[in-house]
């Protein structure tokens, strides 16, 4: 944790720039996510006014096909253009699905099977095409797959296997890479978006020291383990040899906007690793607190903002520094999902929550580092995608 | 400029040398990329057969003409029938595909073109005669069936055209029905894509003079199914051995204002009536025929179905329930919830006039779906999904006391996609994992439960919706693959609670299979599994509207588990069948909007049990104050101790009586 002083000099420093600019700029701006609600079967369209500093849900919208089955709405999506969104469904009979609605009208126009537990999934711009991880999450300790659907047909083009448990599906911004990892693997995977092949992978260690240990041998922190309580994150196991080899757990990887970085969530170490995708190494490590579960870079390139699942919480790292420059409070438990509005003002943040008690979205203001407002949105609320600004 | 083809790539990078290639390549396709970039693909089209590999070849060039080098991406919807790797295609299957070429640019104006490729069907090459008798009487007919290979495999798609070499002998017609017209030899011809099939005829004068019907009873009520036995006589009045025989059945209804179709006989004479009526059933053979008519009186199985109490939950949604007698001799129940916050509901039925909830267990979940309890009444295992460390699984709660249940311990290992649905038997839990199998955990130590068995299809895709076990045979219902009959301690196919054998399984087409009940009927001797269903295609109204589901059950005869045969069904017109019991020839549904639906199973079974009138009847409990209000949605029933009980999605807890049955 930073010291106050470093907090207060930091925020000192975004005040005085494009924080100030941005909010000239922007008041009186409407911002526009969608928030999944995975043990309710429906996704909420919600409603930020920067000037009033109020979130609200202006629409919900049910989705699945099993009407007494929870299906697990689990991964949302905007195409580059704004017209259409997508939502990865978790079970079906058992293949989950690739929901595609337009967001004119939240109209339902396609629906395409995947994998099991389809997951985080993102569209590129280079390709169009789209990347959706196979999570798998309570299926067999198996190498599970990306799978590759081509969203105006419809229909899965590819597949390619990665590892054990992929999450977090993210491309470059030039559409021509694509990030993902695997929790119970501990890798870091890259992809070529334009051959679909397995480019690279890296062994996600939780110290420098473990660089060269072989998988599994790495130390064990107080989160490794996947017998704990609620909060370490999407991690129920099957089996005992995945569960000793796994100790990072990396949930989320993320491409720098502007430099040949991703940013890698490791949820079993309470850390995020910074990867240099020149030299493929870590070349950075942010002490988290309990379970960083997703995380986002602010389009500037300036912020890191990381979910903490098991601390109900936000933190806000200046990537110049490495400094984390705050830990914002969030409004229920089970911290889960994180997007930044392009204009680098707000975190939308989802928060699952615990039985009956409904999910938020929550809004944080990252000039102030401040919550500013909060909404209910439906039990589990969890995926998350940034539409559009006003 | 990346050129595609199966050696890979080379650069052309001048104009020169771009207009050559293009040149060179002859018939392409072009796109072009919001006017800077313009796309050829090379052919434009793709003409393969099966097994075989064609390359693409791409050139891509910029507003000036300069070639460029830029990525390509290809791909195809059709991946079971084509490959593609990059501009490598390989044909697995005929028909008529895309594939797409497409620049990849970061600034997403790409230019695409899609590629036809017709993969050819591999020519015809054998056409057989399936079960084709080798000789028939005149008079007689039969179905002739056919079956088309090509290089590849059978084609079911194929239908020949079948001829007869003399029609005064025995004609064919195009649907493959043979009709023997008089005595001699003829030969049938199957003819498609040049290749042609034969067969082989002998027609011999028929010995059968005459035909003998029997029937054991000429009064029957709607439903009962009486047997028709027929016997094909020469003139000597001898039986002939192997002599065709049809029957056909037709009807004079007491009501004659206008009913459908009110009776049904099958190939093996067994016949049932729906109406009231008189009923001829004829049995043919050749071309002499007999018949019988018997009457079909009305069932009148109709009694009252009386409200006895209610335990009232409106607050959230109530799912299964489990009725027992506890270690104190009192009745108790135990009821989930649905989309709420983990709870289940304990109630003291002793009275069922006055139930009284006692107290709720709450785990950490959102749907409690299924609630069941041990035989000796002391454990009462709670599924769960939702749970907020998405771990779910099941827990183990002490009801000895069921005014203070005490969870005893929770087992979440290879559970952590949620349990849907549970059952106990012999001191184990058969508890679904994420829709996919069923783990059987053994709780003959409560406190330190483990697995010792699981049972998992291996059918593409497979799904599991429910498990209900007797007598050592786990009954699972499995959405397409339907019912499957597993030995998991009876014996009978050497299974085990650690070594799951499969006995028998059955699907029908509509995928709908939710759950299965076993039934041995003691007058007949036969064994069925009833499936039901579940469908909801007119979706699920949680909160401000009633729900309109579908479904029915089906009735399956599984005495020879090898050879199940569907038989009978209970459809209630526009409404949805869910969970069910049998209890002493009397079904239970939770007919869902349908309300609770009581059921004569007496005797054979055959036919559309609801149109036959054995419906008994029926309660629509309904509730001003529900969740939804005034519909109905009924879970599920059980009987117990002269009462049934019954769970309501959107009220509750019920319990009704059924009038006993008349004196005969």
């Amino acid at each position: 944790m930073m010291s106050i002083l470093q907090t207060a000099a930091l925020l000192f420093a975004l005040t005085g720039t494009g924080v100030r600019a941005s909010a000239d700029d922007g008041n009186g701006t409407d911002y526009l996510v969608y928030v999944a609600a995975e043990s309710e079967d429906i996704v909420a369209v919600a409603k930020f006014d920067a000037a009033t500093r109020k979130v609200e849900v202006v629409k919900r919208v049910s989705v699945g096909y099993q009407p007494t089955e929870v299906e697990g709405p689990h991964g949302l999506t905007v195409d580059p253009d704004g017209r259409h969104w997508y939502l990865s469904v978790a079970h079906g009979k058992p293949y989950g699905y690739l929901y595609k609605y337009t967001t004119e009208t939240d109209d339902l126009v396609g629906r395409c099977e995947l994998g099991l537990f389809p997951a985080t999934m993102e569209i590129s711009r280079a390709t169009g095409l789209l990347y959706c991880v196979n999570f798998n999450l309570h299926g067999r300790m198996e190498p599970s797959t990306v799978s590759i659907v081509d969203p105006e047909e419809m229909v899965e083009v590819a597949r390619t296997t990665t590892g054990t448990m992929p999450h977090g599906s993210r491309i470059t911004p030039d559409g021509m890479l694509h990030y993902s990892c695997s929790m119970m693997s501990d890798m870091l995977y890259e992809i070529d978006a334009v051959t679909f092949e397995l480019k690279r992978q890296l062994r996600l260690t939780i110290s420098d020291d473990a660089a060269d240990a072989p998988m599994g041998a790495g130390p064990m922190n107080g989160a490794g383990t996947n017998d704990g309580a609620m909060g370490d994150g999407d991690m129920p196991m099957g089996d005992d040899v995945s569960r000793a080899m796994a100790v990072a757990k990396p949930t989320w990887a993320y491409p720098h906007p502007t430099k040949d970085l991703v940013y890698v969530a490791l949820n079993g170490a309470a850390q995020v690793v910074e990867v240099d995708t020149q030299t493929w190494k870590i070349t950075r490590r942010f002490e988290t607190a309990k379970a960083p579960y997703n995380l986002e870079v602010t389009r500037d390139g300036r912020k890191l903002v990381v979910t903490h699942k098991g601390a109900q919480s936000v933190g806000i790292w200046d990537l110049e520094t490495g400094n984390e420059v705050a830990r914002v409070p969030t409004s229920r438990k089970v911290t889960h999902g994180v997007v930044l509005s392009p204009d680098s003002r707000f975190a939308f943040v989802s928060n699952e929550s615990i039985g009956s008690n409904k999910g938020t979205l929550d809004v944080i203001d990252l000039s102030t580092n401040e919550l500013v407002s909060s909404t209910d949105i439906g039990l589990q609320a969890g995926g998350i995608a940034f539409w559009k600004m006003n | 400029m990346k050129l595609h083809r199966p050696s890979r790539q080379r650069l052309l990078s001048s104009p020169l040398a771009g207009l050559m290639a293009l040149a060179a390549f002859g018939s392409s396709a072009t796109a072009q990329e919001e006017e800077t970039r313009t796309i050829h693909v090379t052919p434009a089209s793709l003409e393969m057969k099966v097994g075989q590999t064609k390359s693409l070849e791409v050139v891509v060039v910029d507003a000036a003409g300069n070639v460029e080098d830029v990525p390509v991406v290809f791909f195809t919807g059709s991946r079971g029938a084509l490959v593609v790797d990059q501009g490598e295609i390989t044909a697995r299957a005929p028909g008529s595909f895309e594939v797409t070429v497409r620049t990849a640019r970061a600034s997403g104006a790409r230019a695409s073109i899609k590629v036809p490729v017709t993969v050819a069907f591999a020519q015809v090459q054998s056409i057989e005669f399936v079960d084709a008798p080798g000789a028939m009487f005149v008079g007689a007919s039969y179905k002739l069936a056919t079956r088309v290979h090509d290089e590849i495999g059978e084609r079911p798609d194929v239908v020949p055209t079948l001829t007869s070499s003399d029609e005064s002998v025995a004609s064919i017609d195009a649907f493959g029905r043979v009709v023997a017209k008089s005595a001699g030899f003829c030969e049938f011809t199957a003819t498609a894509g040049g290749t042609t099939g034969t067969f082989a005829l002998r027609v011999t004068e028929s010995p059968v003079a005459s035909v003998r019907i029997e029937v054991d009873k000429l009064l029957a009520r709607t439903g009962d199914v009486l047997q028709f036995r027929a016997t094909a006589l020469d003139a000597s009045g001898s039986p002939v051995e192997g002599a065709p025989m049809r029957y056909s059945t037709s009807a004079q209804l007491d009501d004659d204002l206008g009913p459908a179709a009110s009776g049904q006989v099958g190939n093996d004479g067994r016949f049932v009536a729906q109406d009231p009526g008189l009923y001829t059933v004829t049995a043919t053979s050749g071309s002499v025929s007999a018949s019988e008519t018997v009457r079909a009186l009305e069932r009148d199985a109709q009694r009252e179905v009386r409200l006895v109490g209610r335990g009232t939950v409106t607050e959230e949604h109530t799912s299964d329930l489990w009725v027992w007698e506890g270690i104190d001799g009192r009745d108790y129940a135990v009821t989930g919830t649905w989309g709420a916050n983990g709870d289940a509901v304990l109630w003291d039925v002793t009275d069922p006039a006055n139930m009284e909830q006692i107290n709720r267990v709450k785990v950490d979940a959102r749907t409690v779906n299924d609630v069941k309890v041990s035989p000796d009444g002391t454990l009462c295992i709670l599924s769960r999904e939702g749970a907020s460390n998405r771990k779910n699984g099941i827990v183990i709660v002490d009801v000895r006391d069921p005014a203070f249940p005490e969870v005893i311990s929770t087992f979440t290992e290879n559970l952590t996609g949620g349990v849907h649905n549970l059952f106990i038997w012999n001191d184990h839990v058969f508890a679904l994992s994420a829709g996919r199998r069923y783990d059987i955990i053994s709780i003959e130590d409560p406190k330190n439960p483990h697995r010792v068995g699981s049972f998992e299809l291996d059918t593409p895709g497979h799904s599991i919706h429910d498990v209900w076990v007797e007598d050592g045979i786990a009954y699972s219902s499995n959405w397409q693959d339907g019912v499957y009959m597993v030995d998991v301690g009876n014996g009978m196919a050497g299974g085990s609670l650690s070594n799951p054998v499969v006995i028998g399984h059955y699907a029908y087409p509509s995928g709908w299979n939710h759950a299965a009940f076993p039934y041995k009927d003691k007058e007949t001797g036969k064994f069925y599994i009833v499936a039901g269903d579940e469908a909801f295609p007119y979706g699920l109204h949680i909160e401000d509207h009633p729900t309109y589901p579908r479904g029915w059950l089906h009735f399956i005869d599984f005495t020879d588990p090898k050879n199940p045969q569907e038989v009978a069904r209970y459809q209630v017109p526009e409404a949805g069948s869910h969970n069910f019991w049998i209890e002493d020839d009397v079904l239970y549904v939770g007919y869902y909007n349908g309300g609770l639906r009581v059921v004569d199973l007496s005797g054979d079974l055959m036919g559309d049990l609801y149109e036959q009138g054995r419906e008994i009847g029926f309660f629509l409990p309904t509730d001003p104050e529900g969740v939804v209000p005034n519909a109905s949605m009924v879970w599920g029933p059980q009987p117990h101790k002269g009462k049934v009980f019954f769970s309501d999605w959107n009220s509750g807890l019920w319990a009704v009586e059924v009038e006993p049955p008349a004196a005969e």
